[in-house]
């Protein structure tokens, strides 16, 4: 037994040094066949002892040793140009970037050399590595050739036969991963990168051309027939064929990709020539897309996913499919981790790697674009009615990778910054809103985001001032409220109008056709569910109807405020009509009637009525006076005839409160007010006209010696420049006691003519005294400007114009002061109250006539005028009174 | 002490004057619908023409609809909703007397 075991241990040791040997001039040598037939008798004695797993072991790991000493560090010496910018900076966010660039560097300074380098330490590798694959495979010679001799088995040959290639690779590529150097997969991607470039170049100008290439292709479909991309056109509206032209440039690729593949970088390969893809296609998405929102881009980025990347995909890995066949160890080495692009060399269907990829890639650019179409929303939704492409683009995008949310919170944020601020008017803002409503009601109809965003505009809103103002003005002046382009935001706050109308008329047949179980039925089917963002604490259903007027009207609150606004400034507008058209106002007003309802613009629509009612006895008032019943009034006197005067009557319980001043109109004037007054009440018998004499239009011609100029002006103004016909020169002082006006509003008046150049303001003896002289002659060159033509002079008064009915703020002014007693009696008892407190109060106590209806922001600006008025103070919240 | 008399002429074109309407009530409200004389009636819509003022023989004035409302539905002999006395139109010609002699207490 002893003498047995140390037999065979002496022969035990010779084999395993024969082996050992074997092995180390099988690993050095270069393809000595000698040495495989020396190995099979030592491998086939060791396997006898039951040592064969051992040989295998040694045989590898020696093998191991050998392939990273020698070839390993040999291959990374060949990269080594690459490693010294990346090696200083390893860490950090910007590492990759720095990494980038160096190589990027590196890259450029030796152009070609780098994919040589690739290329060549590439094949040297896989040749070391076939060699290798060759030692194991007469090791398994070796031990198959032993196996045959015992049971003559085929199947555990097999067996082992692939459990030994696979023991190699997994070695391969363990060796190779272990010692990657960190700068490798950035060479790969740059390579990646260089090569798609070129090929998109080829690509591009072969889609230019394609015509011409027509004839071209079917050539070279012949000539490459070998990958079947010649019929290739699964895929997009580009000429398929383009990309077999450059078969050479597929195959390199190809041909890199496969040796990387073997050397067990199957999923560093697919990263890098899938951020190679993903880089351009970037790439490709700004460069068109960019600034440019006039037109759509998203179709013509599919196009060229189709065009190029696909094309490219496809015949990578339909060369590589092919390679599967004749090199299995490729195949072998796939990685259950590393969904290996694997494809059917089938012509018709796209296999379903293909159809994988371009889902990623479409997704990709859906994002890509849906971002960039995000971070500029603000600039697409100024230029809305042009930009709508984008925002179409945008919708599809957000349909494809539903993160609205983020587009919500980009959106706000870019609000925030640059609209919400107090540097933008309220116009500016509002049109902006009106847009923004529009433009999101088409990426989002359920209108769940529009809320989202709107809400920080409607808030801000709510804080400013004349935002009903603006509102009013871009619900009725066509023209828009300033001339900076808002004039498309009140042309669309009107049109909304319209269309509002006319969807109305709509909606009413649709109900008249419809009976209600069939309309419950349809609104049942169209029924969708609410997006995930939507915010449980705002459900109702009436938010669903995105309708632009009532989100206007949201901003102030109640449609109350609103119709107050407008009826004063449709009085401010009535009044000052010369002539009796109002058709715009009216129509106007019916739509607003549509809109809010009859009952809520009766008033307004009293107020257009007298408008008509006006021009109605105007005329046949006029027609009733007779020249000569003029004629007895005004002897001695400059005769007026009755023509030149219109009159608009009011029924003024209907009206805004009026603003009046008592004038004293020229006695002519006068004169014929009254006789009008006379003949109405000879017409409308028991009526009696109540003159507003402050307020109306005066159109008057002056007449100098050597020119004339025509003026618009109010009555006022009128009045003041006629009795500089009797007199050139007056001081203020008796100038107002003549018209009847205070000194001061005189003053404010007279400024008028003065700027006009028509007076000249001197100070007389007593400094508060103004006296002013009619400027008679304009021979003066520095005014020329007038005297050329009276042309300049048809100006109207406007700037000058006072309100002729009192402001919304004015009546809420008035209204607010029978409760300063009672908040003074509060703060005397209590010291100091809170807006709250004060609030309550007065809604606990006021209840008499006329009990308080304010709302909290109303008695708030009431408060802080009283602070200005240096009646209260203000410290904290709180309210003091003044000391 | 001002040079008097200037080269200066306005001549207006067009004088557009505003003016207010009210009946010449001598109270505010129609006793009746308790509504403003110069409003209207509470089934009207327009005031003006479309709802005219009514006085009585008495000189009380109301709203045309209101009184005639009133005295459609009185069953004998109807009598003014202010002073009881019975009901009769105001001629025009009266009415214009009645105020040419400034006796408003007449009633």
């Amino acid at each position: 037994m002893d003498s047995l075991a140390e037999e065979s241990f002496g022969e035990i040791l010779e084999n395993w040094g024969g082996f050992v040997a074997c092995t180390e001039t099988l690993l050095k040598g270069k393809g000595d066949p000698s040495v495989g037939s020396q190995l099979v008798p030592l491998v086939a004695t060791l396997c006898v002892h039951g040592l064969g797993s051992l040989a295998q072991d040694h045989f590898l790991q020696s093998l191991a040793e050998t392939f990273k000493t020698n070839v390993v560090s040999k291959f990374w010496q060949q990269f080594h140009a690459y490693r010294d910018g990346p090696r200083l900076n390893v860490h950090e966010d910007w590492r990759e970037e720095v990494l980038n660039k160096s190589v990027e560097e590196m890259w450029t300074d030796h152009e070609d050399w780098h994919e040589e380098v690739l290329n060549k330490s590439l094949d040297e590798i896989c040749t070391e590595r076939s060699y290798m694959e060759k030692c194991v495979l007469v090791l398994v010679h070796a031990l198959q050739s032993y196996d045959e001799g015992i049971t003559k088995g085929n199947i555990e040959f097999q067996h082992l036969h692939s459990h030994l290639i696979s023991r190699f690779q997994l070695m391969v590529s363990s060796v190779l991963l272990t010692t990657l150097p960190l700068h490798f997969p950035e060479v790969l991607r740059l390579y990646f990168r260089k090569k798609l470039e070129e090929l998109s170049t080829i690509i591009a100008g072969e889609y230019e051309d394609g015509c011409e290439s027509q004839i071209d292709d079917h050539y070279f479909n012949q000539q490459t027939k070998r990958s079947h991309l010649g019929d290739m056109d699964t895929i997009g509206t580009y000429s398929a064929i383009a990309i077999s032209n450059d078969n050479s440039l597929v195959k390199s690729i190809g041909k890199v990709v496969r040796e990387l593949r073997s050397l067990g970088f199957t999923s560093l390969t697919e990263d890098a020539y899938a951020s190679a893809i993903f880089l351009l296609l970037k790439n490709k998405v700004h460069s068109l897309a960019g600034d440019e929102y006039r037109s759509p881009v998203l179709q013509s980025i599919k196009d060229w996913i189709q065009a190029v990347p696909l094309q490219f995909l496809n015949a990578l890995l339909v060369y590589l499919g092919e390679s599967i066949d004749y090199d299995s160890s490729a195949s072998g080495l796939k990685s259950p981790l590393a969904s290996c692009p694997f494809s059917y060399p089938g012509i018709d269907t796209p296999s379903e790697g293909l159809v994988r990829w371009q889902l990623r890639l479409e997704y990709f650019a859906y994002e890509t674009l849906q971002d960039l179409r995000i971070g500029k929303l603000f600039e697409i939704i100024v230029d809305y009615p042009d930009s709508s492409p984008a925002i179409e683009d945008l919708k599809k995008c957000l349909e494809h990778t539903g993160q609205h949310s983020k587009l919500v919170e980009s959106f706000v944020s870019s609000l925030r910054y640059r609209l919400l601020t107090a540097g933008a008017s309220t116009n500016d803002i509002l049109h902006q809103y009106v847009s923004t409503i529009k433009a999101l009601r088409t990426i989002d109809p359920a209108g769940v985001f529009l809320e989202a965003v709107g809400e920080h505009i409607r808030d801000y809103l709510r804080g400013r001032k004349d935002t009903i103002k603006c509102i009013v003005t871009m619900l009725t002046d066509g023209t828009g409220g300033n001339s900076s382009g808002a004039g498309n935001s009140g042309e669309s706050l009107l049109e909304e109008l319209t269309r509002d109308a006319e969807n109305q008329e709509n909606a009413d047949c649709d109900e008249d056709i419809n009976s209600d179980e069939k309309q419950a039925w349809l609104s049942a089917e169209r029924w969708e569910p609410d997006p995930v963002e939507v915010d449980p604490s705002k459900c109702g259903r009436s938010r669903r109807k995105i309708d632009i007027l009532a989100m206007m009207v949201s901003i102030i609150g109640s449609k109350d405020q609103l119709v107050n606004e407008y009826r004063v400034m449709l009085a401010e507008k009535l009044l000052n009509k010369s002539d009796y058209d109002i058709d715009s106002e009216i129509r106007t007003l019916e739509l607003l009637k549509i809109h809010f309802g009859e009952s809520s613009m009766q008033r307004c629509e009293i107020m257009t009525n007298d408008l008509i009612h006006s021009k109605r006895t105007n005329a046949s008032i006029k027609a009733s006076i007779p020249q000569p019943s003029l004629e007895g009034a005004d002897q001695g006197k400059t005769n007026l005839p009755l023509n030149i005067l219109d009159v608009t009557i009011i029924s003024s319980n209907f009206w805004p409160p009026i603003q009046e001043e008592t004038v004293n109109v020229p006695s002519s004037v006068d004169q014929l007010l009254s006789d009008y007054s006379k003949r109405f009440h000879e017409i409308k018998t028991p009526r009696k006209l109540l003159w507003k004499k402050n307020l109306g239009t005066v159109k008057l011609e002056l007449q100098f010696e050597d020119r004339t100029i025509q003026f618009t002006v109010t009555p006022v103004h009128a009045t003041i420049i006629m009795q500089f016909q009797e007199q050139t020169s007056w001081t203020s002082t008796n100038l107002a006691a003549a018209i009847g006006i205070p000194v001061d509003l005189l003053n404010r008046r007279i400024n008028f003519w003065v700027c006009k150049g028509i007076l000249a303001e001197s100070v007389g003896k007593d400094s508060n005294d103004h006296v002013f002289t009619l400027v008679e002659d304009m021979m003066d060159p520095n005014r020329n400007g007038l005297t050329s033509s009276g042309y300049e002079g048809l100006i109207t008064a406007d700037e000058e114009r006072e309100r002729s009915v009192a402001s919304v703020e004015e009546q809420l002014r008035k209204e607010m002061t029978i409760y300063e007693k009672f908040i003074e009696g509060m703060l005397t008892n209590f010291g100091s109250l809170s807006l709250d407190r004060i609030h309550n109060s007065l809604k606990m106590f006021c209840l008499a006539e006329p009990p308080y209806d304010k709302s909290l922001q109303q008695l708030q600006s009431f408060l802080s005028s009283l602070v200005s008025e240096e009646k209260l103070e203000m410290r904290d919240g709180m309210y003091f009174l003044k000391k | 002490m001002f040079p008097s008399r200037s080269k200066m002429k306005v001549k207006i074109l067009n004088w557009h004057a505003v003016a207010s309407w009210t009946w010449d009530a001598q109270d505010e409200t129609c006793g009746i619908c308790r509504m403003a004389f110069d409003g209207c009636c509470p089934d009207c819509k327009y005031p003006g023409d479309d709802c005219p003022l009514i006085w009585g023989a008495c000189n009380h004035s109301f709203h045309l609809h209101c009184i005639l409302k009133w005295v459609n539905s009185q069953t004998s002999q109807p009598h003014c909703p202010m002073c009881r006395r019975e009901w009769q139109f105001k001629a025009w010609e009266q009415r214009r007397r009645g105020f040419q002699l400034e006796t408003p207490g007449q009633c």
